[in-house]
């Protein structure tokens, strides 16, 4: 049990005062960034980039985590209040939630949620410090051959498991590889695809990139349905759910919290995907399945206990292999790369209090939630009547000043816009920002370990197949790519 | 890892057959069939030109050898996969069912990018606070027909807490009118 001690001392940061402060305040912005309509965790995380550069970074990564796993629970109010989910991974809650609040128990839906992801959450962070330094510990000899299979299968992930159509996923992720080569060479300082503008020699940051794609672009999106009317008022009854309701929620909860683990360590996975799965598990093992859908309890505790978990898991490739998981943790990436640090397997035993001090503070961001979700859930229903048209002004301006505090440049502030009118232009015509986003934080990773390994290998394409973990980890692509069309085949050929 | 990556994309439709119908999703009308396969090649064109111009840059940037890859190597790779991405998006145009329509709310959204790029080459020339004050009277008066009250009170407001977030809490040194 040699390596609890840093695990044990990681808790002496999370207590210091500033720290605990940043936690708070991360997880009440993510409470709020779920209930508010517009703004989801990552375009929220992305926003505020900036402000982190002036922070001390183990403080300002329990800040950004808070928005990310707050966000998950404040996502059920509204899914279950209004039946819109504020988070992609709160859309099955709405199901069974709003059935619930319909027959007036909105107050028993959110409290189990709220319990659900408290226990996921916790569970899953109990999980991750088990699991966590195993990873880094075998990720630690991975050379440039691994890394760029690693690169590619998770770039390749996040456009098979995402949501809408493969075809687009991928044609974004190679829009995102084409926008990172953008500016001098790595290796050899040759300006690419600048067409002569000295900003961009730099390359175009990832600050900008993320703040176009996910901020500007859904508050553009947003301003399409600028003055649809107000949502009622709603009341809420006790969120203290009966000892019926907790004893029908106990098997979804346990469920949720394992699934929602092992799926939010996939490179693709993450919240959304495990709330999914959970949903159709919960109805598969119903004693009753014609509840689902007409206000089953389990609904809503297995897909909320899930997304939590799957959202504190999905930290896991990130803080151990330096690959990010979904798009959030495309941009938690950037503000660890803002901070100047790499994360990536040595992460755990270079930097153990900045690692053990983000994971151990959702300990206690997930009991802080736990409380805002109960006791406090009258001041966030409230939130919900906050009007769009004052919101997006808001959040428009600290966008733009944020931007321009990076470098103190007007330019970037046109280049966001710009990347913000492409994120807009690709919300209408259905392609997910997503992938972009992934492939560009991935790129120049990808690139330079493929040309290092080009070089290692004497420019022997084959030389690939001569690493066990590379070649497994390409075959694993291999069959990815493959196996839809496999079971397609199958399928069709298969008598129904 | 297998298993749930060949399960993946059928659990997610069963479970997205499930969830709530688009009147959910803000904003989220569907565009009709030939509307959304004329988006969809448009776009695939845009970014095959996109991707073909860059290959042919990339080219000229010099390669190198696969020993020894040049500048131009991986925007080359890139470059070409775009091009047969957005070649295959143009045969298989199908609608996905996430195509929105441009109605007559884009001029919103319109008038919104003209008043960042407004701002934009504002800021520097006559300081954050104008076009900061600017901006929310537009965005709330103009564009979300908020009343002159609560236009006014929330303009001030919140130009006042921005300047003392930035610029006397983060200690930013924006262009700035007034000095406190």
């Amino acid at each position: 049990m040699d390596f609890l001690s840093p695990v044990m001392s990681g808790f002496g940061v999370v207590f210091q005062p500033e720290n605990l402060l940043y936690c708070l305040l991360g997880v009440t912005l993510g409470m709020l960034v779920g209930v508010l309509p517009g703004l989801g965790p990552a375009a929220t995380i992305a926003v505020l980039l900036p402000i982190t550069y002036n922070i001390e970074p183990t403080a300002a990564i329990i800040m950004l985590a808070g928005i990310f796993y707050g966000a998950q629970y404040g996502g059920t109010i509204t899914s279950v209040l209004l039946r819109l989910p504020g988070e992609a991974s709160s859309v099955v809650t709405a199901i069974d939630g709003h059935e619930l609040a319909k027959q007036g128990r909105a107050g028993t839906a959110l409290g189990i949620a709220a319990i659900g992801s408290f226990i996921g959450g916790t569970v899953a962070i109990v999980a991750l410090t088990f699991v966590a330094p195993l990873v880094a510990g075998f990720a630690i000899d991975f050379g440039p051959s691994e890394y760029t299979a690693l690169a590619l299968l998770g770039i390749l992930l996040i456009t098979t498991l995402g949501s809408g159509s493969r075809l687009k996923s991928v044609l974004m992720a190679t829009v995102g590889l084409l926008l990172a080569t953008v500016g001098q060479d790595p290796l050899e300082g040759a300006a690419r695809l600048t067409f002569g503008v000295d900003p961009l020699l730099d390359g175009i940051d990832f600050v900008i990139v993320a703040m176009g794609l996910f901020g500007v672009a859904e508050i553009l999106h947003n301003m399409e349905s600028l003055r649809r009317p107000q949502p009622p008022a709603v009341k809420v009854d006790s969120v203290y759910p009966s000892r019926r309701d907790l004893g029908e929620s106990k098997g979804a909860i346990a469920r949720g919290s394992v699934l929602g683990f092992l799926l939010g360590i996939l490179p693709g996975g993450g919240a959304t995907m495990s709330s999914m799965v959970a949903y159709a598990v919960e109805k598969r093992a119903a004693k009753e399945p014609g509840k689902f859908g007409k206000g089953a309890v389990q609904g809503v505790a297995g897909p909320e206990t899930a997304n939590n978990a799957g959202a504190t898991s999905s930290f896991i490739p990130l803080l151990t292999l330096g690959i990010p998981a979904n798009a959030t943790m495309a941009v938690m990436f950037g503000a660890l790369l803002i901070q100047g640090i790499t994360p990536g397997p040595t992460l755990v035993d270079e930097k153990p209090d900045l690692f053990w001090g983000v994971v151990n503070s959702m300990y206690v961001g997930n009991l802080l939630l736990l409380a805002m979700s109960m006791p406090l859930i009258g001041l966030f229903v409230r939130v919900l009547r906050v009007r769009a048209a004052i919101l997006a002004p808001l959040t428009i301006l600290i966008t733009m000043i944020g931007v321009y505090t990076v470098r103190l440049s007007v330019f970037d502030m046109f280049l966001m816009v710009g990347l913000g009118v492409l994120g807009y232009l690709m919300k209408k015509a259905g392609f997910e920002p997503g992938p972009l986003v992934l492939a560009f934080v991935l790129g120049e990773l990808l690139e330079s370990s493929f040309r290092r390994s080009m070089r290692i290998f004497g420019g022997d394409l084959t030389g690939f197949l001569t690493q066990p973990i590379t070649a497994s980890l390409l075959a694993l692509i291999l069959l990815i790519v493959l196996a839809p069309w496999a079971l397609r085949a199958t399928r069709g050929k298969a008598p129904v | 890892m297998t298993t749930a990556g060949a399960d993946g994309p059928a659990t997610a439709e069963t479970a997205g057959s499930a969830s709530p119908d688009g009147d959910a999703e803000p904003g989220g009308a569907v565009a009709p069939p030939g509307y959304a396969r004329r988006l969809n090649v448009v776009s695939a064109l845009v970014t095959l030109v996109t991707g073909a111009v860059a290959a042919v840059l990339s080219w000229n940037l010099g390669v190198g050898t696969l020993a020894a890859p040049g500048a131009g190597l991986w925007p080359l790779v890139v470059g070409v996969a775009m091009v047969v991405v957005s070649a295959l998006l143009v045969l298989r145009s199908r609608p996905r069912g996430d195509e929105e329509p441009f109605t007559k709310d884009a001029v919103t959204v319109a008038i919104a990018v003209a008043s960042l790029l407004g701002y934009a080459v504002l800021f520097e020339l006559v300081g954050f606070e104008v076009p900061t004050l600017a901006l929310l009277v537009l965005w709330m008066k103009g564009l979300g027909r908020e009343s002159w009250r609560v236009t006014a009170a929330v303009s001030v407001v919140a130009t006042a807490v921005l300047y003392l977030l930035f610029i006397t809490g983060l200690g930013v040194s924006l262009p700035h009118l007034i000095a406190l």
